[in-house]
């Protein structure tokens, strides 16, 4: 995992001191110490003499050429939104000079930092969740954390969940950054069970339309929604009688009231569901649930 | 008798040069006229499918030289050096086009990739019409000289 885009030293440095299957994070900035983070502690990277490794911006393209396979063009679409998805989902966050055409991002150069998101895939991380958000039907659900808590790897067992418990249901996820099944090469490197169909790459507003037409869909699952931009299209999905599960970014309830539009959806009772996760012990955890209302039908002992 | 077969020999080995310099020529024209069609499918690629460079190449099945290049690319793109030396039809400054072609693809968005290409093409459709006239002009040319040297030459021997 990630021989072949980092730098050969500093591969053989994290392989001496880490396991790959702890990190979630590896941060690269220009100058700056690399810093390898394991179940949310952050470490320095350190040389065989105990010397903080630096990276430099050369490490940083070279890293960006290798992700890229030297096909700027096949990834500028995801450069411009500033990530590029590798194979087993792994998730590289790139900082830099953005250069425009207009209005328009034309591409991002001068890469200053990197963040190397590895995902993990924790089986039935969800279960705990699982019976509040399934009962006669699956309950349109919105999971709500703050970044690197553990929304996408909740979906994504929630996915497999579903296929588990035999819940025979077309389920299509709406992958705009290609984050939840990492598909490479036209097959998802993440196995989430039998009744997935997944779009990749594609805006929201692409996928629930044109999926809902197409693939007559049960479910639609999609990530990190954004409620001005998407939610028109979250309301049409439902409208049409299809169960929508979305993750936002929040620490909590109480900030994602403070989301412009969030009053439509409580009015609306949109969503029946409102999971929050936590990192409080580790990445995914169940924090609380709560109904349509509100009202807190989940609370995690402490 | 050993004059007959010496005089045969001689004929034959004329021809033999003759007929490899006119397949080097005629390779040569292959190579270009291969390289157009990479760089035209390649623009296409990019502007439909945006296969990566190298599962785009893994397409490829040309023959002779021209697959020289395709293993040298695969290569380059795997450690970042590009040796051109066993593409012998080539000289110097066909050899600079091609590393430029190579050091440049990959860099840019679908778009300018595309602008990109066509300037390539632009390069390599002068190349290739060099190489054309060469092929139809030189090539029947050094067979047909080589044939009345070797026969002049026998009569000589004779």
């Amino acid at each position: 995992m990630l021989k072949e885009y980092l730098d050969r030293d500093i591969y053989n440095l994290i392989i001496k001191s880490f396991s790959f299957s702890d990190i979630t994070e590896i941060r690269m900035r220009a100058n700056e110490n690399l810093i390898i983070v394991v179940k949310n502690k952050k470490y320095y990277l350190k040389d065989d003499n105990g010397e903080f490794v630096k990276t430099n911006r050369t490490i940083i393209e070279n890293f960006v050429r290798r992700a890229s396979e030297n096909s700027i063009y096949a990834f500028n679409d995801n450069i411009v939104n500033g990530f590029i998805t590798l194979a087993k989902g792994i998730r590289v966050g790139l900082c830099g000079n953005i250069v425009t055409d207009g209005n328009r991002i034309v591409t991002v150069k001068d890469f200053q930092s990197l963040n190397i998101r590895i995902p993990h895939l924790i089986r039935n991380c969800s279960l705990p969740a699982f019976d509040y958000l399934v009962t006669d039907e699956i309950k349109n659900t919105l999971i709500i954390s703050p970044p690197g808590s553990g929304k996408t790897t909740f979906i994504r067992d929630f996915i497999y969940q579903l296929y588990a418990h035999n819940i025979s249901k077309n389920i299509l996820i709406a992958d705009e950054r290609n984050e939840i099944c990492s598909v490479v090469n036209g097959e998802p490197n993440i196995d989430l069970g039998g009744f997935c169909d997944i779009y990749t790459n594609c805006t929201k507003k692409f996928a629930f339309k044109n999926g809902i037409r197409s693939m007559c869909p049960d479910v639609i699952v999609t990530d990190e929604i954004d409620l001005e931009k998407d939610l028109d299209s979250i309301i049409e999905a439902i409208n049409c009688g299809v169960n929508v599960i979305a993750t936002i970014h929040a620490k909590d309830i109480n900030q994602l009231k403070k989301k412009r539009n969030f009053d439509k959806i409580l009015d609306e009772k949109f969503f029946s569901r409102f999971v929050v996760l936590s990192n409080d012990e580790g990445p995914g955890t169940l924090a609380n649930i709560y109904d349509e209302k509100l009202n807190c039908i989940y609370c995690r002992c402490v | 008798m050993i004059k007959w077969i010496l005089i045969v020999v001689l004929i034959v080995v004329i021809m033999l040069i003759a007929y490899s310099v006119s397949e080097q020529i005629k390779d040569k024209y292959d190579f270009f006229n291969n390289l157009k069609q990479f760089l035209n499918q390649f623009k296409i690629n990019v502007a439909f499918r945006q296969e990566k460079i190298n599962e785009f190449l893994q397409k490829n099945n040309s023959k002779k030289q021209f697959k020289i290049f395709i293993e040298e690319y695969s290569k380059f793109l795997k450690t970042g050096e590009l040796c051109l030396q066993r593409i012998k039809v080539l000289e110097d400054d066909d050899k600079q086009i091609l590393q430029d072609i190579v050091k440049n693809i990959g860099k840019y968005d679908a778009k300018n990739e595309i602008n990109q290409m066509e300037s390539f093409l632009l390069i390599i459709d002068e190349k290739l019409s060099v190489a054309n006239e060469n092929k139809n002009k030189l090539c029947p040319m050094i067979i047909k000289l080589s044939l009345l040297f070797a026969i002049g030459l026998a009569i000589l021997l004779i």
